[in-house]
């Protein structure tokens, strides 16, 4: 698999943002059929170097060679005419067409007679034949929205490694495939890599991801950024997790990463429990309990309605039927209000969306579950000077890195933004935390942090249910591991610091026994 | 990097803690609008004698506090990122109901109180049938809009309904303060009174924190529905306040009472500077909006602009604020 010749050559790219470096004197090569991995810690400049080799950002300072010919594309649309394309993390297919529409999006004017008339038997039979080159077995005269997620993100990836060669007659195109698997589960993940092994013989891939064991299965090798510059190039053959995580952030990754010496012991009394919730095409018959200091790990494939529980615990979504009794109260409905009042608190999975104002302050962001008790009089007057203080208490015991109580949150990196999430809790006497998907998106240095800071809340005797994808982290972080699949619970494993669970076990239970997912409800 | 960049952006960009973010929220942008306040004085001024006197002064005066009264509540509305369009029919319908109060039994003053409370009804109606029938508040106040105007002219009878009572007349024309109507006074004590509630309240709070991010404010457990219905509730309120003095103002209530609000109020409100899309802006602001509108109308009228080209300035302003006020937002999430 050694190339020849070099595809893509960059040489000393640099890119600077006001102050900041983003990208230092970058030298990078891309082979033709190669799978090059670039892996770095949010913000170690991978984004601005997809950018930069997508055309959408100018580089202040090196030189690129593509093919050979000096590549200083003007805008994506001249980087794509020179064969780089790009996947986004999220789609960018326009959900209400015929697949073969997206197929060959931007490609139309190919397709016309008389400049307007569209030929539809012509473009389908060649996104058809698109589509099986790619082995995506797909009706491409199907409505993109009724496909699943992950069919939808192979369509994709499809687009962009065959209709520059096919289409646009450009040989051997570089793909930037930025995140792609982020939000697929396992068993689409591997569908995924599959796809992009056959591409190799069309195309080559720029290959970023979070998921270190992912990167290293995939690529050829690994380039490892690290505050904007390279710092290590590996053979994906000779290195391993540890190591990469060590270069990431510049210390070794070491057994206490999800502190699992402080994991408490258990047993002393109940937070919160849960009969027969149920909610129509989510989950059903679910039961379960926490006792305080202890984190309750939930576990499952994306259509295991486990985000869904999450919601309907708290009430933020109710279930239909079943009920919660927190502590030693009344069995009562989930409700949103009482569960605030009761000192539960929930960190939702989409931080941007549910979890923070990005244009807000940082102490209005943390204040906003306790304008009811803490920040407000008897007579309704805001206690701002009370919450810029207790702001600033949070920013320093969290070591939340660039905030200040009125910096407002979208200045702040994703670990950071979840911090502050977290602190809306933690300012509050919570009992009980719900947290969904915490370390999405977030660094492995910020993600250590936070798992730091979860282990001193149940040592605090607060009890906490972690619902999430990565499976390291629920075995790492949990007492106990529920696993749910297709909305009901399937096993619970408990999980000792001694005794932890292996991904294979919990995986078999995700998937079921046969090993195969025996219904595909997204499909 | 994205650590780097912002430690940088806070050295320069926010050296003093706490409160003055919303004091630097008042500050900035605030020039423009205050800027075309200035240079309206200044071309009416030259372009017409007779709106640089005292007179016209306190005629501006009378003119924008029923405007400045009837968009403050409706200000909060919007700042939560919903829209009130039955601010001028709830005037027109607390004005009727006033007016007709005031003829059936001689309680003077005393109507200003109950046209407050009836106003605060008609805003409770708004807000009870758009947070629990989870309607668009477009569309619920549209609703409203059409039912309370007519309730009002049916009260009318089509036609202007006079009263007879010095005392509650005087709580709009007469001068405590030379030169000064006391309906002036009162709409700049309210419009100070809901600029603290803005900046120094949890209602206030709650009011940008659902109109910056709503599904945000759900998942913290905040009451939301009960704050909107909040909201527009306190937009009848100051409906209601409004129509009383109106009619106090005019001494009688008539059919075209409050008309010209359904356009003015939203204008005075986005010129001021609050977006429709909710979480940016702020109470404060409507005073120079309504400014704005008044001081347009009020000069054009001196000028002898006909009324149709001065309806076509004031679209084309409002049009203008927005555009304006868009490239900002845009400008600043990009930056």
């Amino acid at each position: 698999m050694v190339p020849d010749r070099a595809k893509l050559v960059a040489r000393g790219i640099t890119k600077r943002f006001e102050a900041a470096t983003a990208v230092d004197r970058v030298d990078l090569e891309i082979g033709a059929g190669q799978i090059v991995g670039l892996i770095g810690e949010n913000g170690a400049g991978k984004s601005t170097l997809l950018n930069i080799f997508s055309g959408i950002v100018a580089p202040d300072a090196g030189t690129m060679e593509l093919d050979g010919r000096p590549f200083q594309p003007g805008g994506f649309g001249a980087a794509g005419a020179r064969g780089i394309a790009r996947v986004f993390q999220e789609q960018a297919l326009i959900p209400n067409l015929r697949v073969y529409e997206n197929l060959l999006l931007s490609h139309e004017a190919r397709f016309t007679r008389f400049g307007q008339i569209m030929q539809r038997r012509a473009m389908v039979d060649l996104a058809q034949a698109l589509a099986d080159e790619g082995g995506i077995g797909v009706d491409v005269t199907r409505a993109t929205s009724s496909l699943s997620f992950s069919k939808r993100q192979l369509v994709e990836i499809a687009r962009a490694c065959l209709v520059p060669s096919r289409v646009l007659g450009i040989e051997r195109p570089i793909i930037l495939l930025d995140e792609p698997t982020a939000s697929l589960d396992k068993a689409d993940e591997a569908v995924f890599f599959t796809l992009v092994t056959r591409m190799r013989n069309v195309a080559s891939f720029l290959f970023v991801s979070h998921r270190l064991t992912e990167v290293l299965r995939a690529s050829d090798f690994v380039y490892v950024l690290k505050d904007g510059r390279v710092v290590a190039k590996l053979n994906a053959g000779d290195a391993d997790e540890r190591q990469l995580h060590g270069l990431m952030v510049g210390r070794e990754r070491d057994a206490d990463y999800y502190h699992e010496s402080e994991q408490t012991t258990v047993g002393r009394s109940v937070v919160l429990e849960a009969r027969g919730l149920r909610r129509s095409g989510a989950y059903s018959d679910v039961e379960l309990a926490v006792q305080a200091g202890e984190i309750l790990g939930i576990g499952g494939l994306l259509d295991s309605g486990k985000s869904e529980l999450g919601k309907g615990l708290l009430g933020v979504e109710p279930p239909d039927d079943g009920e919660v009794r927190i502590g030693p109260g009344e069995w009562q409905r989930p409700d949103i209000g009482r569960a605030l009042v009761e000192g539960i608190g929930y960190v939702p999975s989409e931080r941007l969306a549910e979890g923070i104002i990005p244009d807000f302050p940082v102490s209005w962001n943390m204040s906003l579950a306790s304008g009811q008790d803490l920040f407000a009089s008897a007579w309704g007057l805001w206690r701002s000077a009370h919450e810029t203080e207790v702001a600033k208490g949070m920013i320093s015991d969290l070591d939340i890195r660039g905030a200040r109580p009125n910096v407002s949150c979208q200045k702040l990196s994703g670990g950071n933004q979840q911090k502050v999430v977290l602190a809306r809790w933690l300012c509050r006497s919570v009992r009980l935390l719900v947290l969904d998907n915490p370390t999405r998106g977030v660094d492995a240095g910020a993600k250590e942090e936070i798992y730091g800071i979860l282990r001193r809340l149940t040592a605090a005797g607060v009890g906490i249910i972690l619902i999430t994808d990565e499976l390291l982290e629920l075995i790492g972080l949990s007492n106990r591991i529920l696993i749910m699949r297709h909305g009901r619970v399937t096993g619970i494993v408990d999980a000792p610091p001694d005794a932890k669970p292996t991904e294979v076990e919990l995986i078999r239970l995700m998937l079921g026994s046969s090993g195969q997912p025996d219904r595909v409800l997204a499909a | 990097m994205t650590d780097d960049i912002s430690i940088d952006a806070v050295s320069q960009n926010h050296m003093r803690p706490a409160r003055t973010v919303t004091l630097q929220a008042l500050r900035s942008g605030l020039w423009l609008p205050v800027g075309v306040v200035v240079a309206l004085c200044a071309f009416f001024a030259i372009a017409t004698p007779s709106f640089l006197t005292l007179r016209n002064a306190s005629g501006i005066l009378g003119q924008a506090s029923t405007l400045l009264l009837a968009c403050l509540g409706a200000s909060f509305v919007v700042l939560m990122g919903s829209i009130d369009l039955s601010v001028g029919a709830m005037v027109l319908l607390t004005g009727a109901v006033t007016v007709t109060a005031l003829n059936a039994g001689g309680i003077g003053v005393l109507a200003l109180p109950l046209a407050v409370m009836f106003g605060t009804g008609l805003g409770l109606a708004n807000g009870a049938i758009f947070a629990f029938g989870r309607m668009p508040s477009f569309v619920v106040t549209l609703g409203t809009l059409s039912f309370f105007t007519g309730a009002g002219w049916q009260l009318l009878e089509g036609r202007a309904l006079r009263f007879d009572s010095t005392a509650f007349e005087n709580l709009a024309i007469g001068q405590l303060v030379p030169y000064v109507p006391n309906i002036a006074l009162f709409a700049l004590v309210a419009w100070a009174a809901m600029a603290l509630v803005g900046f120094r309240t949890r209602f206030g709070r709650y009011m940008y924190i659902i109109g910056g991010g709503e599904a945000v404010a759900r998942t913290a457990g905040m009451p939301v529905r009960r704050y909107q219905i909040y909201a527009f509730a306190l937009s009848g309120t100051m409906a209601g306040f409004a129509g009383a003095l109106a009619a106090a103002r005019l001494g009688a209530a008539g059919p075209t009472l409050g008309q010209d609000l359904l356009l003015n109020s939203l204008a005075a409100i986005v010129v001021g500077g609050t977006s429709l899309s909710g979480g940016v802006g702020g109470v404060h602001r409507t005073l120079i909006g309504v400014l704005i509108i008044a001081l347009l109308d009020n000069g054009l009228n001196l000028m002898g602009v006909n009324q149709y080209t001065q309806m076509m300035v004031k679209g084309a302003v409002v049009v203008a604020a927005v555009l304006v006020s868009q490239t900002r937002t845009r400008q600043l999430v990009i930056k």
